[in-house]
C-alpha cells in the first residue's frame, strides 16, 4: 500500500517537473536567411498513407535530395487519418525546431499553420488554400510563413472531357464522401461547369465506406454518367465503385489517375509526384534563402495528362478519343 | 530526448484539453455506470458550433457557451432515447453519435472542415488557446498567463470545483445514487430517469466544451475530429484510476486524476512520436494496447498479487 502511494506521488511529481522543464525549453533559433547551411531537417506531416499523398511526399523528398544530397534529413509522420493527431505531430516538429514543415493534405496544413508563425510551412495536396485557412478574398498568396501547391485539377476541362466522351448523356451523378471538404468544393464547381454544358447533375454523398455501396448503387441507377472528384475515400475503395458501375455499364470519370485506374473510364489527371517535386523546389528556394515564403504564391501542377483505363473501356465498349494515353497496369 | 522535453508543453496542453472530455466520460462511465458513446459525435458538435459562431464574429465566451449547450442537447437526446424510449444506453449513444454526423455537417454548412483564420493576427489574438501560443510564450512574445497549460489548467480547476460542489448537493448526490444502485435509488423515491438524462447532459456539455477548445487549439473543426474520442476518454479515466486510486480518494481529486490521466496519455503519444520509437501509423494500435494494459492491471492485481486471506480472517480489532 505504502509503496504504491510513493510510486504514484513520484510519478505525479515527474509529470509536473517534466511539464515545467518543457515550459522553460527554448526552441532552437535557426536562421533561415541567406546562404546554405550544413544540414537541414524537414518535418513532413501527412494525414494518412494513401497512394496520391505518398507520391506527393516522395516527389517532395526527391526534389530536396537532388538539391541538397545528404545534407537534408526528413522526419515523416502519419496522422492515422485523425485531424487531432496532426496537431500533436506539428507540435513535435515545431518544438524540435525543424527548418521547414511540409504539410500533406488540408488538416495537416491547418495544424501546422496553427503550430507556428515562424517556421516556413509548405502545403501540398490541398485544393483551395483560401478555404483551408479561412481567408476571405484570397489573392493566391497567403502572405505569412505559409505557402504550397494545390492539387486542383482543371475542373472546367474535366467537364469538357465528359462531354467529349459521352455527348449523348443527360444526367451526371456526382459521387463523393461528405467528410471531405475538398471533394465538396470540386463537386460544386464541376456541377456548375456541367450544368453550363446542359447536363442535369445530382450530388450523391456518402458518409463513409460503410454506406458507399448503397449510395453508389443509387447513383448508378439514376445517372447516365458518374463523376468522382479527387476523393480520398473513393480512392481507397475504388473497387466498390467498379463492382457496381461496370456491370451496370455506367462510365465513371475520375478526378485523378489513381481513382481512374481503379474504377474510372478516363481522367484528366495531375501527377501527385510532379506536384510533390514542385513543392520540393519551393522548399529549396526557401531553405537557401533565395525566396521569401510570404511572397510566394500558391503553385499548381505543372501539367495535366489525359488518360483512360483500357480494361474498363473495353468492357463498356467505349473507344477513347484522340490524345488519351492508357494507364499502365502496375 | 531533448526534442521530447521541448515538445512536452504542447503535449501537456493537448492532454489538458482532452482531460475535460475525459472528465465528461468519467461522469457517465464511473458515476452513472453508463458507457456513453455519444461523445464521438458531441465532441465534434462542440468544435463545429464554436468555429462557425466564432468566425461569424460572435463573442468567444458566448460561442464557448453555445458549444457547451449544443453538447448538452446531444446528451439530452441520448438520455431521452434511453429513458423514454427504453433503448439500451450503449445503443442510444451509438444512435445519437450516428445522427450527429449529419447534424455536424449541417452545422458546418455541409462542409467537412471549417477553419479559423489564424493567419490573421486579429483573429489569433482573440482566441483563448492556440497551439501557436505554446511557442510564443516560450519565446517571450506572449505573457505566461496565455500559455494553454495555464489557461486550460484554470478552466479544468473551475470545472472540477463546480462539479465537486454540484455532486455534493442533494440533486448531485441523487445522481450518484442512481449510478451506484438504480433499484435502491428508485426505492428511495429518486427519479432515476431524470437523473440519467441530467448526467448525460452534463457529461456531453463538457465533451463539447473540450471539442470547442481543441478546435481553437488546432485552428479548425473537422467532421472526423471526434472519432475514437471515447477511447481516449476511457484511457484517461483508467490511467488516472490505476495510478492514483490509492492516493486520491476525494471526489474532486478523482476528477483531477482523470485530467492527469489524459495528460499522461498524450505524453506517451508524444514520446513515441518524438523518439521515433515506431511508425506513426501504429499510433492507433498503441492507443488500443495502452487502454487494454491499463484495464488489465487492476484485474491482474486482484487475481495474482492479492494477499491470501489468513485463516480465521483479518483481525480488525
Amino acid at each position: 500500500m505504502k509503496h504504491s502511494w510513493r510510486a504514484g506521488a513520484a510519478l505525479l511529481a515527474l509529470t509536473m517537473a517534466a511539464g515545467l522543464a518543457g515550459c522553460g525549453g527554448q526552441t532552437s533559433d535557426k536562421t533561415q536567411s541567406g546562404g546554405e547551411k550544413d544540414s537541414y531537417t524537414v518535418g513532413i506531416v501527412q494525414l494518412t498513407p494513401h497512394e496520391a499523398l505518398d507520391q506527393a511526399t516522395q516527389g517532395f523528398q526527391d526534389a530536396l535530395k537532388e538539391a541538397f544530397g545528404d545534407k537534408v534529413s526528413f522526419d515523416l509522420e502519419y496522422a492515422a487519418n485523425d485531424p487531432a493527431t496532426c496537431a500533436t505531430i506539428a507540435n513535435s516538429f515545431v518544438s524540435s525546431g525543424v527548418d521547414l514543415i511540409m504539410a500533406n493534405a488540408s488538416s495537416a496544413l491547418q495544424a501546422a499553420a496553427s503550430a507556428t508563425g515562424d517556421i516556413p510551412v509548405l502545403g501540398t495536396s490541398v485544393t483551395e488554400y483560401g478555404v483551408a485557412l479561412k481567408i476571405d478574398d484570397f489573392s493566391g498568396t497567403v502572405g505569412t510563413n505559409v505557402s504550397g501547391t494545390s492539387d486542383l485539377a482543371p475542373l472546367d476541362q474535366q467537364a469538357a472531357m465528359i462531354q467529349e466522351w459521352c455527348p449523348d448523356a443527360k444526367t451526371v451523378g456526382l459521387l463523393y464522401c461528405s467528410a471531405e471538404a475538398n471533394s465538396q468544393y470540386q463537386v460544386d464547381t464541376v456541377q456548375e461547369c456541367l450544368e453550363g454544358l446542359g447536363y442535369t447533375c445530382t450530388q450523391y454523398a456518402f458518409s463513409d465506406s460503410n454506406d458507399m455501396a448503397a449510395v453508389t448503387q443509387t447513383a448508378a441507377d439514376n445517372s447516365d454518367v458518374i463523376y468522382v472528384p479527387t476523393d480520398n475515400t473513393v480512392a481507397t475503395n475504388a473497387s466498390i465503385v467498379d463492382n457496381i458501375c461496370r456491370p451496370a455499364k455506367i462510365p465513371v470519370f475520375a478526378g485523378e489517375q489513381g481513382i481512374c485506374a481503379g474504377c474510372g473510364v478516363a481522367t484528366l489527371s495531375i501527377s501527385y509526384y510532379d506536384l510533390g517535386v514542385t513543392t520540393g523546389k519551393m522548399a529549396v528556394k526557401v531553405l537557401r534563402g533565395e525566396a521569401d515564403i510570404s511572397q510566394m504564391p500558391i503553385e499548381y501542377a505543372p501539367q495535366f495528362t489525359k488518360m483512360y483505363n483500357k480494361a474498363i473501356c473495353d468492357d463498356l465498349g467505349l473507344t477513347p478519343p484522340e490524345g488519351y494515353t492508357a494507364i499502365e497496369a502496375e | 530526448m531533448l526534442d521530447f522535453l521541448n515538445a512536452l508543453p504542447g503535449a501537456v496542453s493537448q492532454g489538458l484539453i482532452w482531460g475535460i472530455m475525459a472528465i465528461g466520460v468519467y461522469l457517465t462511465y464511473k458515476i452513472l455506470d453508463i458507457a456513453d458513446l455519444t461523445v464521438d459525435g458531441s465532441f465534434c458538435t462542440g468544435g463545429a458550433v464554436f468555429v462557425v459562431l466564432f468566425s461569424q464574429g460572435v463573442n468567444l465566451w458566448v460561442a464557448l457557451l453555445a458549444a457547451m449547450v449544443s453538447g448538452m442537447a446531444a446528451g439530452l437526446v441520448t438520455g431521452l432515447l434511453h429513458t423514454v424510449c427504453g433503448i439500451p444506453a450503449i445503443l442510444a449513444g451509438i444512435l445519437t453519435q450516428l445522427g450527429l454526423w449529419s447534424v455536424n455537417l449541417a452545422i458546418m454548412s455541409m462542409k467537412a472542415n471549417v477553419a479559423l483564420n489564424i493567419i490573421n493576427p486579429d483573429v489569433l489574438n482573440k482566441l483563448l488557446v492556440s497551439l501557436r501560443f505554446v511557442q510564443d510564450v516560450s519565446k517571450g512574445t506572449r505573457p505566461f498567463y496565455q500559455h494553454p497549460i495555464f489557461v486550460v489548467g484554470v478552466v479544468t480547476v473551475v470545472i472540477i470545483a463546480v462539479l465537486y460542489w454540484f455532486f455534493g448537493t442533494e440533486l448531485g448526490c441523487s445522481i450518484r445514487a442512481t449510478g451506484a444502485n438504480q433499484a435502491m435509488a428508485r426505492a428511495q423515491g429518486i427519479n432515476t430517469a431524470r437523473n440519467q438524462v441530467l448526467g448525460l447532459m452534463i457529461s456531453n456539455g463538457l465533451v463539447a466544451l473540450s471539442g470547442a477548445l481543441l478546435s481553437q487549439y488546432q485552428g479548425f473543426a473537422d467532421a472526423n475530429m471526434g472519432r475514437g474520442a471515447i477511447v481516449i476518454g476511457l484511457a484517461a479515466v483508467i490511467i488516472g484510476e490505476v495510478i492514483f486510486s490509492k492516493i486520491f480518494r476525494n471526489f474532486g481529486l478523482k476528477l483531477l486524476a482523470v485530467s492527469i490521466g489524459a495528460i499522461i496519455y498524450y505524453m506517451v503519444i508524444q514520446l513515441v512520436l518524438s523518439l521515433n520509437l515506431m511508425d506513426s501509423n501504429y499510433l492507433k494500435l498503441l492507443s488500443a494496447v495502452v487502454v487494454a494494459v491499463f484495464l488489465s492491471v487492476p484485474y491482474w492485481k486482484g487475481k495474482y498479487f492479492a494477499k491470501p486471506v489468513k485463516r480465521g480472517g483479518v483481525n480488525r480489532a
